[in-house]
């Protein structure tokens, strides 16, 4: 039988900030929501089901926030269901709200993601993650445990200090013109490399942001999509996880994500991601990770990272453009970002990107996860239903 | 042009573990592995059958950020699609069915679980309340039970021997609900006599947490009659949340229950509610078990009461409900069993053909969720 077909007809986002003092949580999510039903040309009357996500509750100490967001919203009496997926959690809903579409459960959808990073303890709660009797002793947020899997693909793949360095100086490069980006810095790579080491070989350049922000993403089925002028029709949507503890859990390419991945560019049609797509969007927690994705994606083969940064070929003029609005060097407000980069491809593939925006973008391609690096979800996006 | 042509969806197959006060032996995944096990055993379907994993849990109950990822091996997760809904797990068999219905997977597993033995059930539900107004006033559930078991007393025609009744019907049936670790069983006078902490709550009328876990499997209708010749089909889901600011509800009643209701048996096709056999509800107290009877349209605002005699046309929760035994987090998951299992004829009586489900979250069940099934 055939999928139904769904598309993005609206996207919203909030100027992100360190530290948003004027807005509650809620408050935050709303500027994000009416700026997506304003770009979508609706009004909540015509949404059928909201979908929320954001990080794990304890970042900011409200148990189940979509219970009290259902009213800074003028969500009451519908269906409000919260997914959670640590930073992979917006790209989750997304993946939750498509299959509400496609399941006859609702119309049109409106998820929600955000973070308000400022009110919590990120990198306490974070170690909150690991197993209390074998984990949490000698585990210290996710820094310790990111460097190692770098330490781990330097030796394997090549992926070096100086290419996640060019990671982060073009990701900073980008986000300057990226108006709700709010790290605004241009960087060399002698930057980055003379940096403060945080936890050595992640240094204090390779580390993006934390931020207070919010992102809304509306979607349609094929028929309330007819309304939308200029609709980004998801042409395949995936996300898979890995148990933590099975030892044989590969430190050097990340299995999930190349399963995503292959799930994905199947239901797109997909042969060959580094020629077919015009734009990609990734969710790097650490500038190594996104060379990992390079990889993982597909766009270079295994080992083909450094040289792929080194090339240019991601850089906003190359051949296969990677993260133009600045990824989360930009911005990370954590349980926002996995939706912020489904956002911008669809923003990209709309033609509605703005000052970042890559000539005729027809096929956006973007990668979220989360937990500790074992949840990866990938989506493909494009102008046409296909 | 989008098609219209859904798949059916059946539930095939599901287990709990035994739900009890405290499981101090058994750890989260041991919960969580013994639901699934018990649930894919004997179906026919094995782990490399299951295409999505949906699961509920809550990562305050737990002590535990994402706490999803430390249970995937548990729950038979690894390289599989999964997602945490963050809700009762009747939720989460909405995620499940939409992925079947939609044609992108053929078997889904639905797994809730909760260990409140481990944690603080009060702070649980007094964290769920925004931290300007409402967390001051120290509202949990306990205080959130009596403030609504008030305004249904104060606005309807209910009285307090109505819901001594109700929660005295709840004990008797879970009697014979051998899934329950039970205290002895309390007649209407051990109710009436056990504290009154949530005026005008006795404690044995509010919901008592214990720890458990429950797995569910969902299938398409192609894969549903490989398994069984009695597949208890959903026919229909809805869910609803009202307001967050109690005082901002609606007194007496339970609005999102009804548009909850109203959205699954008007997907049903259900217009007479009496062709309803049995019900399975979860609530908070006594009196929200009440408003919710009567907010699916069982009875009259404030009185639920007559559901609960021998001649009532419809059977409210034959497991005993929530009552007697509530895993948070997985509540309504636990209905959806009993319910399915009922409908399959598992307990050994196949005369209901049409049941109700109902699972709720929040303080004072803020959140509703109603399945419609069919055999």
């Amino acid at each position: 039988m055939t999928v139904r077909n769904v598309a993005i007809v609206g996207t919203g986002q909030t100027h992100h900030a360190r530290r948003r003092k004027d807005v509650t949580q809620v408050g935050l999510a709303r500027e994000a929501v009416t700026r997506a039903l304003v770009d979508a040309g609706l009004t909540m009357d015509d949404i059928d089901s909201v979908v929320v996500c954001s990080g794990p509750v304890l970042f900011a100490a409200v148990n189940q926030p979509e219970k009290w967001l259902v009213d800074a919203i003028g969500a009451r009496l519908k269906p409000v269901v919260r997914v959670t997926s640590g930073g992979g959690t917006g790209l989750a809903g997304a993946l939750a709200a498509v299959n509400q579409i496609r399941g006859g459960f609702a119309e049109r959808v409106l998820v929600v993601a955000y973070d308000k990073l400022s009110e919590g303890a990120l990198q306490y709660s974070i170690s909150t993650l690991y197993d209390p009797f074998w984990g949490r002793e000698f585990a210290v947020g996710i820094m310790g445990f990111a460097a190692a899997y770098w330490r781990a693909r330097m030796d394997n793949l090549g992926h070096t200090e100086e290419a996640a360095a060019m990671v982060s100086v073009k990701n900073h490069k980008n986000a300057l013109l990226n108006p709700y980006a709010h790290v605004k810095k241009e960087i060399s790579v002698e930057d980055v490399l003379n940096s403060r080491p945080l936890c050595w070989p992640i240094k204090l350049l390779d580390v993006p942001p934390i931020s207070d922000g919010a992102c809304a993403v509306v979607l349609a089925s094929e028929d309330a999509a007819k309304s939308s002028p200029d609709p980004a029709w998801i042409r395949g949507m995936a996300y898979y996880s890995e148990a933590e503890n099975v030892a044989n859990r590969s430190m050097v390419q990340s299995e999930p994500l190349m399963i995503a991945a292959q799930r994905v560019y199947q239901q797109a049609g997909i042969t060959n991601p580094r020629r077919q797509c015009d734009v990609v969007e990734v969710q790097e927690p650490y500038t190594c990770f996104e060379l990992s994705y390079y990889e993982g994606l597909g766009l270079c083969p295994p080992g083909g990272a450094a040289q792929l940064i080194a090339s240019g070929a991601t850089q906003m003029d190359g051949d296969i453009p990677v993260n133009p609005s600045g990824g989360c060097m930009g911005a990370n407000p954590i349980g926002a970002t996995a939706l912020i980069r489904l956002a911008e491809i669809a923003q990209q593939v709309r033609g509605r990107a703005g000052a970042h925006q890559i000539p005729d973008a027809r096929v956006g391609l973007m990668q979220a996860g989360g937990g500790w690096a074992n949840l990866r979800g990938v989506a493909v996006v494009s102008n046409t239903k296909g | 042009m989008a098609t219209n042509t859904l798949n059916r969806v059946a539930v095939v197959a599901s287990a709990q573990t035994l739900l009890r006060d405290a499981w101090t032996e058994l750890q989260h995944v041991d919960l969580i592995a013994s639901a699934v096990d018990s649930a894919l055993r004997g179906s026919g379907l094995r782990m490399q059958d299951v295409d999505v994993i949906i699961d509920c849990g809550s990562d305050v109950l737990d002590g535990r950020s994402i706490s999803n990822c430390g249970f995937l091996g548990a729950m038979g997760a690894h390289h599989k699609e999964e997602s945490r809904v963050e809700e009762d797990g009747l939720f989460g068999a909405i995620y499940g069915t939409t992925k079947i219905a939609s044609g992108s997977a053929s078997v889904a597993l639905i797994i809730a679980y909760s260990k409140p033995s481990e944690s603080d059930v009060s702070a649980y539900y007094s964290t769920l309340t925004e931290p300007f107004y409402q967390r001051a006033l120290g509202l949990d559930h306990l205080s959130a039970a009596g403030l609504m078991a008030s305004q249904y007393l104060t606005m309807t025609d209910a009285d307090e021997a109505a819901l001594l009744h109700i929660a005295a019907e709840s004990w008797r049936k879970v009697a014979c609900n051998r899934w329950v670790e039970l205290p002895e069983i309390p007649t209407s006078a051990d109710i009436q006599a056990s504290p009154r902490v949530a005026d005008p709550l006795h404690r044995l009328q509010i919901a008592r947490p214990v720890d458990g876990a429950v797995a569910v499997i969902l299938a398409t209708e192609q894969v549903a009659w490989r398994l069984t010749d009695r597949p208890v089909w959903v026919t229909g889901m809805g869910a609803a949340m009202d307001s967050h600011f109690l005082a901002d509800r609606l007194p007496g009643e339970l609005e999102a229950a009804r548009a909850a209701g109203k959205m699954a048996t008007k997907r049903a096709g259900i217009t007479d509610i009496t062709s309803i056999d049995l019900a399975e509800i979860s609530a908070s107290s006594a009196a929200t078990e009440a408003m919710v009877v009567e907010a699916l349209g069982f009875a009259a605002v404030g009185h639920a009461v007559d559901c609960y005699s021998e001649n009532a046309a419809v059977s409210i929760n034959p497991s005993g409900g929530a009552l007697p035994a509530d895993p948070i987090m997985a509540t309504g998951l636990v209905r959806l069993h009993e319910a399915s299992a009922r409908l399959a004829g598992r307990l050994g009586d196949e005369s209901a053909t049409r049941a109700i489900v109902h699972g709720a979250g929040g303080l004072g069940m803020q959140n509703h969720c109603v399945f419609t099934l069919e055999v």
